[in-house]
């Protein structure tokens, strides 16, 4: 990132947003699609739409590039109301899912179309198409037509083509969907170096929690239409607001319980599924008798053997079930009253020694500040 | 004694094998009505006309000695070339062809984009009322537009009676109606292979188009034309080949000098009783109509790499068939 700009704008309060997106609604007939939602992203920020497919967020992009009319609302691109302008005259430019590369272009044309819209003399289209090429590595594939490329390679024709204009705001449309893991991840990286080289402001939509982790700046997380949660991917991840949140990204142990108040260690609920007060250092705003969640991460976990020697946070089960990932085990382990909880142990000896196995009885245990309180 | 099995060469059974039976049908289908009887007829303009019946002299002449002599003359051929009519008459046949599938595709083109842009359950209402005319003979529909079309027709009537003109317009026994006739007559042929190649076509290209600064009107222009061309070849081809035969539009609709090659082979045939000519005139025809396959089966070719083209030479293929046959069908009549 550019030094005049903060590594955190949205905590800047001096900051202006570059997109604003205010009380924006879309309705298809009766089905509201989006509801009253208000956004605002930051210059050179690489931000992501997060949620299960129908949740709006493809429909919010759209909006964004100027396909889908706003029912209610105005979305301000750098301060400028750019509801009522059509999409061929926005400053933005979109990769769509399917790609969309024209069929009968070859690559160097489908990457010059955009420039040529512009009227731009032949010989800066050339420079400009070699130099994206170059970015994305596929200079010897300039003369080739889509049909002759690979999926990855259709990618980052595609990814060239929707970058060769210079947006003000590049536009994905689950940009890695179609890609198997390996290169995926490997594409991740690309996108994140690309977007630091052209400092682009880049809007991603994704049902893929890793994906919008690994990209992000900031994570949009929406639901039938709403925003839930807005934060880092490290916020979303170790507090998410809600239940739904921490449930959608990454793999949690839900509590659930009865508030019964605080003392010196924190947050003291009533576990309904283990049957005994277990504490979060967390502070809650909510009267005692209240039901409440505690998420707690399996990686936060940690599962022994032995009686761990502290007094409080202690359960205790048989394994269940164990996943082996190679360089970490994931443990199902069974507590007396039936509830199975998630435990992740890095698998850091090559030795059996240490080994958890199937039916072993083990002891669970956390640290009050791991666990998160959620009021819903 | 050893007992030798009757080997049955490798050939052999590869040859009556299940799949190659199948295969050949189709192929022994073209072989009998196709192949065959343009056999005959190339046969029939290689002779001289006779009072005889058949009114021609027969290919081989059987004489002294145990072989037959074969008797052909390219004269009928000659002949075609000695007189302008003919010459005329081709060329004529292919001004009006060239010109009424430009006006059929564009026309067509309207329709198909429509159809294939309206709401989905629409679509197949749409498609219908497209081949809804099919049902009702041909030969009855362009009877149907002289009672249109004539002096004191329908539409002279409506109009004046709007008060537009005031004198009956003649339309009728001129090229106007022929065009009129034939667009109307060919327009499906046009439509369904543009439908179905506008119905596949990927809506997110044309927004691609929009999001990079593309005006709608210059998108139709560099994406959608260019990615229905199968779709526009295919319907070009079937209308334009049979279009160029055509003999019943003309006859029913057009006047006196309305030439077309399809009224002078009918001419040649029933009225001078000339086989040897009405054959040549229609082999030359066919000459004619194959180059402009020829050069659409090489296109096709050229991007048979592409499921979709092969796909859309298939239907093609089966098009041209359906409509060769309803075109001599109705020839019959």
């Amino acid at each position: 990132m550019s030094e005049n700009t903060p590594v955190s704008p949205w905590l800047d309060s001096t900051q202006k947003p570059y997109i604003q997106i205010e009380n924006v609604t879309k309705k298809f007939g009766d089905f509201t699609a989006i509801d009253n939602l208000t956004l605002d992203i930051y210059k050179n920020e690489f931000f992501s739409l997060l949620g299960p497919s129908g949740c709006g967020k493809t429909t919010l992009l759209r909006m964004l590039a100027g396909f889908e009319k706003i029912t209610n609302g105005k979305i301000l691109l750098d301060g400028e109301d750019i509801s009522e302008i059509p999409p061929h005259l926005r400053p933005i430019n979109m990769m769509f899912q399917s790609y969309a590369l024209f069929p009968h272009m070859t690559v160097e044309k489908n990457i010059a179309f955009g420039l040529k819209q512009d009227k731009m003399p032949e010989n800066l289209i050339n420079q400009r198409v070699e130099e994206m090429l170059e970015l994305v590595e596929l200079t010897d594939f300039a003369k080739r037509k889509p049909n002759q490329l690979s999926g990855g390679q259709s990618q980052r024709v595609a990814l060239a083509r929707s970058l060769a204009k210079r947006p003000k705001l590049l536009l994905l449309d689950e940009p890695l969907g179609a890609l198997d893991k390996r290169l995926r991840e490997q594409t991740q990286f690309e996108l994140m170096d690309i977007q630091e080289k052209l400092k682009v402001t880049f809007v991603i939509v994704t049902h893929d929690q890793e994906e919008a982790m690994t990209v992000s700046s900031r994570i949009g997380v929406m639901d039938s239409g709403n925003l839930i949660q807005v934060a880092t991917p490290a916020e979303i991840y170790e507090a998410p607001i809600n239940k739904d949140v921490a449930d959608f990204i990454g793999d949690v142990n839900l509590f659930k319980g009865i508030y019964k108040g605080q003392n010196e260690i924190g947050t003291q609920l009533l576990s309904d599924d283990s049957n005994s007060i277990v504490y979060a250092t967390q502070k809650v705003d909510a009267a005692i008798g209240n039901q409440l969640w505690f998420a707690l991460r399996p990686e936060k976990l940690e599962i022994s053997k032995r009686l761990p020697k502290n007094e409080h946070n202690i359960l205790k089960g048989t394994i269940e079930d164990i996943a082996y990932g190679g360089s970490f085990s994931t443990y199902h382990v069974k507590l007396q009253n039936g509830t199975i909880l998630k435990a992740i142990r890095a698998n850091r000896e090559r030795t059996k020694e240490h080994h958890l196995t199937w039916g072993d009885e083990v002891f669970l245990q956390w640290a009050p500040h791991s666990a998160v309180v959620l009021l819903s | 004694m050893n007992r030798k099995e009757i080997q049955i060469p490798n050939f052999l059974k590869k040859a009556f094998s299940g799949r190659n039976a199948v295969i050949s049908i189709p192929y022994i289908w073209l072989l009998v009505l196709f192949l065959l009887p343009f056999i005959f007829v190339l046969k029939i303009s290689l002779a001289e006309p006779i009072l005889a019946i058949p009114p021609y002299t027969s290919f081989f002449k059987w004489g002294e000695s145990w072989l037959p002599t074969i008797q052909a003359s390219l004269d009928s051929y000659l002949f075609l070339f000695s007189d302008s009519l003919y010459i005329n008459a081709y060329l004529s046949s292919l001004k009006i062809a060239i010109i009424s599938t430009i006006l059929t595709l564009i026309i067509g083109y309207a329709i198909a984009y429509s159809v294939a842009k309206a709401p989905t359950r629409w679509r197949g209402v749409l498609l219908m009322l497209v081949i809804l005319p099919f049902w009702t003979s041909f030969l009855i529909r362009v009877y149907a537009w002289i009672g249109i079309l004539k002096t004191e027709g329908l539409l002279n009537l409506a109009l004046i009676s709007i008060g537009i003109i005031d004198k009956p317009l003649t339309i009728m026994n001129t090229d106007l109606a022929v065009y009129i006739g034939i667009v109307y007559s060919y327009l499906p042929f046009m439509i369904l292979p543009l439908y179905a190649n506008l119905e596949k076509m990927d809506m997110s290209l044309l927004e691609a188009a929009a999001d990079l600064g593309c005006r709608p009107l210059k998108t139709f222009w560099t994406v959608t034309i260019p990615l229905s061309l199968p779709g526009i070849l295919a319907g070009c081809f079937l209308v334009f080949i049979p279009v160029m035969g055509e003999f019943v539009i003309p006859d029913l609709l057009g006047g006196t000098n309305t030439l077309m090659i399809g009224k002078v082979l009918w001419t040649e045939f029933f009225y001078n009783r000339d086989w040897p000519v009405a054959s040549a005139v229609a082999i030359i025809l066919l000459a004619l109509l194959v180059v402009p396959i020829m050069f659409y089966q090489k296109s096709q070719e050229k991007a048979s790499h592409e499921k979709v083209w092969q796909l859309q030479y298939l239907c093609l293929s089966r098009r041209i068939f359906i409509s060769v046959y309803s075109y001599y069908s109705t020839d019959i009549v």
